[in-house]
């Protein structure tokens, strides 16, 4: 797929809290390796979110440093050997966490911009 | 997650990420490949959208939290490498280091075995010695005021002090059956002493509060030092039982002390006090400060004592208002109160210029290193390290390099300290320090490396953290040094060194000046083949002057007498020094208030033995000696008082001998004060080294005698052997008398000029290390400028520049250098001088010899030094330096 300039310009910077959940979301469905939950991020948000691996892989290694994931070694459907991350009860926890300090925060901002739209 | 078993594992977490990585490269090539590009545009695309590997790996790495360790591992081992690299630089700023560490270390030593902690005490800062600050105080001691035995109990009963203890000396005789007869200073305790110092016996016990009864009599018990049971008892254990005869008095010995414990003495032993004793003998007392009760509540609860007892003996305190001081213990100590704190301070200020030099020229030793370098920093910096990471590497580097020189240095001080210790003058520092390569003298060379490091790594650090990117990048590897910052760095680098080591060669020279005129100035008399040692009446004995004329008479016919020996010779006290000094006036006249002569008394022989020259007139006859008759010799100094007249048969009145003497002093029968002068005698050195002769009257020693007389020998060989002869002569006479202190006059000569060698040889050696240091910073610059510029030589050469020519234009760069250094280096010494006015050389201050001797030698070494490469610069073939471009 080529990039155009439009997905360039709505590629919209994400916040380190914000990329540890919405990774830990995506592994929630299952393990996957780092390739796969780049491709799942892409594709649930439509192109919108395309995580960079430069931000990726260290995001990935810090929640692994926290216990919220865990990696093996492991074997792909093409039967080629990759590292895959899985959620751990205690990420299972943060996601939680974080969802609910998102779905405030998204709320407070929601107020916020409301009245002004309606004016 | 087990952080263990991460950091060991640490090698195969980072093969795993490479790995990981790999695979996503891998399965993003494949996708590409599945929708239809070509593999090589995929592969390319793949990376381009990849982004910088090894960047994304160090970043992730990163978060693994050990980042700092891997880096840290990275420095240390480029580090090395480099430093194996190019080993001429490495061993030369090793040996730096290693002389400007080493000489810094071995100096602390000193300084903390005999000024920070000399004493093996129980909390030594917690001891207070009270003072009284106000008018005269008549009790006063070196800064602290005595107590008699009555007010130290009164003392004791404070409630401010939480131990007490004091101390009187007494002299004491000791007689035995199976020991020789001396005489020495026995050292009197309050029985809580050993307790209040907090020091076990190495054998038996100490003096305990029981051995007082309740009367205050002590029981006779006795400790000994350590050096006294060596000594005497030759360090057997079972000295412990064995009675010593001191004043013929019996004691049972009950301890013996360790060897660091040399508390008021090193040599002889400890009594128990007498305390119920009416004496007025002024003691020294020791406080212990409670905790809680602040300074100044103890010090006002011992100023009120004070007032108390002033009212009951107002003779033993000053008049009018007092007030109590508490000094703390440590700040009177031998070392501050002879005039060794500033010496060493001194001595400290010139390690740090010695270690100030081995800093500059290890700086300029790496800014030669890092130029080569240039290229790989600028390098680094374009893959992504920070400013900060490559500031790092460099402070990693000198770091390493300070360590290496530290532990260097503390082996050089390891050997050196043996010498240091034997060459301190005696009595300059406590008896107890040790002065040894301890626990804190390692954390100070520990300390001192890494401050060195950060000084010397501040140089490239700040030149090369920050490479100009582009030029670096286009010039060749060396070429950076073209750049006129480098260079400019580099040449006042070696300015300041040069400027510092003419300091250092400075102060030895003064040093050196005073230890030569304490050697060789000519004292006036002739110290070699003579000996001397102090006898000392028993306390009992000799109550009439008859007596001590009588025992005088026999000792030296007998010592006269004896095989080998030229001369003897009965003087007073202190020998061709000192003497008693009494007030005097001439011919009848009216004496002149507050003048003063000193007065000596001589038997006969006496200037032959000392060999002192007779100018005019003669020496005494031996009935003058005999009748005890009332004549005198002077010195020239004195003689000068009679107005250039000859004073042979004038009269000269000394005040001394108008008094009327009590034992333990003695006097002939109808002395009096007028003397006939007979004789004029050459000056000799009778005060201090630098101080013109005093004026100095000699009389018969049958006139008057003290309790203590010197006994002085001339022989033709050496000295010292006629000991045993002396004292079985001096037993045969009378088995009481004890013989103290016996020196060679080459040994007394010796002790004043052991701390003008002390000083000579330090600052000395400070100056060379520092002058062959500053030359070996010449050589080292003006080698890398030749070989920075080679192919300049090269050019030069082929247009017609001869070897000479080459010669002449790098000495050049090298003579205003050495002149900008020295005229800094004289000028700060001369201002130092000025402003400190110190008396550690003597009366010798800078002058245009010593100036000109500095300047010479420095030039000298200097040229040389800058010569050597510049000669090899000059025989260089101009083909091959053309060649040698990059």
């Amino acid at each position: 797929m080529a990039r155009t300039t439009q997905q360039y310009k709505n590629r919209i910077e994400l916040l380190q809290g914000t990329l540890d959940m919405l990774l830990l979301q995506i592994l929630q469905r299952g393990s996957m390796h780092g390739y796969g939950i780049a491709q799942t991020l892409r594709a649930r948000s439509a192109e919108i979110l395309q995580v960079e691996t430069g931000s990726l892989y260290p995001a990935l290694h810090r929640l692994e440093r926290q216990g919220w994931v865990a990696s093996d070694w492991g074997q792909t459907e093409q039967n080629q050997r990759a590292k895959f991350y899985r959620i751990t009860a205690a990420g299972k926890r943060q996601l939680a966490e974080n969802r609910k300090k998102w779905e405030t925060m998204a709320a407070a901002i929601a107020g916020i911009l409301e009245p002004a739209q309606e004016s | 997650m087990a952080y263990w078993s991460q950091i060991f594992r640490f090698d195969q977490r980072k093969s795993d990420l490479e790995a990981e990585l790999q695979v996503h490269l891998r399965m993003a090539i494949e996708e590409r490949i599945a929708s239809g590009e070509s593999p090589d545009e995929a592969r390319a695309a793949a990376l381009r959208e990849l982004g910088n590997l090894p960047l994304i790996e160090d970043v992730t790495r990163a978060t693994w939290g050990w980042q700092w360790l891997e880096q840290f591992g990275q420095d240390v081992r480029f580090a090395l490498r480099d430093m194996v690299k190019t080993p001429h630089v490495t061993v030369t700023a090793l040996l730096s280091l290693m002389l400007g560490i080493g000489a810094s270390v071995a100096l602390f030593s000193v300084v903390y075995g005999a000024m920070i902690a000399p004493y093996p005490y129980f909390k030594p800062g917690e001891i207070r010695l009270p003072a009284i600050e106000g008018s005269k105080d008549p009790y006063d001691w070196w800064g602290r005021h005595l107590y008699t035995v009555k007010e130290y109990q009164e003392i004791a009963k404070l409630p401010a002090f939480q131990a007490t203890m004091a101390v009187g000396n007494e002299w004491e005789m000791l007689t035995g059956p199976d020991m020789d007869t001396e005489g020495m200073n026995g050292v009197r305790v309050t029985d809580g002493m050993f307790n209040f110092l907090g020091v076990p016996a190495l054998l038996g016990r100490t003096i305990q509060p029981s051995d007082t009864d309740a009367a205050g009599k002590p029981a006779q018990v006795v400790v000994l030092s350590y050096g006294f049971w060596q000594r005497v008892f030759h360090g057997d254990a079972h000295a412990l039982g064995k009675t010593l005869m001191l004043n013929r008095v019996p004691y049972t010995v009950i301890g013996v002390m360790p060897q660091r414990f040399g508390f008021w003495t090193y040599k002889t032993f400890w009594l128990p006090m007498q305390m119920n004793s009416p004496s007025n003998q002024g003691l020294v007392v020791f406080l212990r400060v409670r905790r809680g009760m602040s300074e100044d509540e103890e010090a006002r609860q011992l100023s009120d004592l004070n007032q108390r007892l002033a009212r009951m003996t107002p003779a033993h305190f000053p008049q009018g208002a007092m007030h109590a001081v508490l000094h703390s213990a440590l700040d009177l100590t031998a070392a501050s109160t002879s005039g060794m704190r500033q010496n060493i301070n001194l001595l400290l200020i010139a390690v740090g210029l010695l270690l100030l030099i081995a800093c500059v020229n290890v700086a300029n030793l790496q800014l030669a290193r890092m130029t080569a370098r240039s290229r790989e920093f600028a390098m680094r910096s374009a893959i992504g390290a920070g400013r900060w990471r490559l500031m790092r590497q460099l402070l990693t580097e000198s770091t390493l390099l300070a360590l290496a020189g530290g532990v260097l240095g503390v082996l050089l001080a390891l050997t050196v300290i043996h010498g240091i210790v034997a060459m301190i003058p005696q009595d300059s520092i406590p008896n107890e320090a040790r002065i040894a390569i301890n626990g804190p003298v390692l954390l100070f060379a520990a300390g001192i490396s890494m401050v060195t490091g950060m000084l010397f790594g501040l140089a490239p650090a700040v030149q090369f953290a920050r490479p100009d990117l582009a030029r670096a990048l286009k010039e060749g590897g060396g070429g950076a040094s073209g750049s006129l910052r480098g260079k400019a760095m580099r040449n006042a680098l070696v300015v300041t060194e040069i400027a510092l080591a003419v300091v250092l060669m400075a102060s030895a020279s003064l040093a050196i000046r005073f230890f030569l005129q304490v050697t060789t100035t000519d004292r006036g008399f002739k110290p070699d083949h003579a000996m001397s040692v102090a006898l000392v009446l028993p306390a009992n004995g000799y109550k009439t002057m008859e007596e001590r004329s009588a025992l005088n008479a026999e000792l030296l016919k007998r010592v006269s007498g004896l095989p080998g020996v030229e001369a003897a010779a009965m003087g007073d006290g202190g020998g061709p020094y000192g003497g008693i000094r009494s007030g005097y006036s001439l011919d009848g006249q009216a004496g002149v208030k507050g003048q003063q002569i000193i007065v000596s008394l001589i038997s006969g022989d006496y200037l032959r033995t000392i060999g002192i020259p007779v100018k005019s007139g003669g020496g005494f006859t031996p009935e003058e000696e005999q009748k005890a008759a009332h004549v005198a010799l002077v010195n020239e100094t004195a003689a000068k008082l009679w107005g250039g007249e000859n004073p042979v048969g004038r009269h000269i009145h000394v005040d001394f001998l108008g008094q009327t003497f009590k034992p333990p002093f003695a006097a002939a029968v109808g002395v009096g004060p007028d003397m006939t002068v007979v004789g004029v005698v050459g000056d000799t050195k009778n005060f201090i080294l630098e101080s013109p002769t005093q004026p100095q009257v000699y009389l018969p020693n049958t006139l008057y005698a003290g309790p203590g007389w010197l006994l002085m020998l001339r022989t033709d060989g050496d000295p010292m052997k006629m000991m045993d002869a002396l004292r079985a002569q001096v037993q045969q006479v009378d088995s009481s008398v004890a013989l103290v202190n016996a020196m060679t006059m080459d040994q007394i000569m010796g002790l004043e000029a052991i701390r003008a060698r002390f000083n000579m040889t330090l600052f000395g050696t400070f100056a060379a290390l520092g002058l062959m240091l500053a030359a070996i910073g010449i050589y080292c610059v003006i080698s890398y400028n030749m070989t920075q510029r080679i192919h300049e030589i090269g050019v030069r050469m082929a247009l017609g520049a001869t070897r000479g020519d080459i010669l002449r234009w790098v000495m050049r760069t090298l003579v205003k250098m050495t002149l900008l250094g020295l005229a800094l280096g004289l000028g700060a010494s001369f201002a130092v001088e000025r402003m400190t006015h110190t008396t550690l050389f003597g009366t010798n201050s800078l002058d245009a010899a010593s100036a000109a001797g500095v300047t010479a030698v420095l030039t000298a070494v200097a040229l040389l030094a800058g010569w050597l490469p510049a000669h090899r610069a000059g025989k260089l073939n101009p083909v091959n330096a053309l060649r040698s471009e990059f």
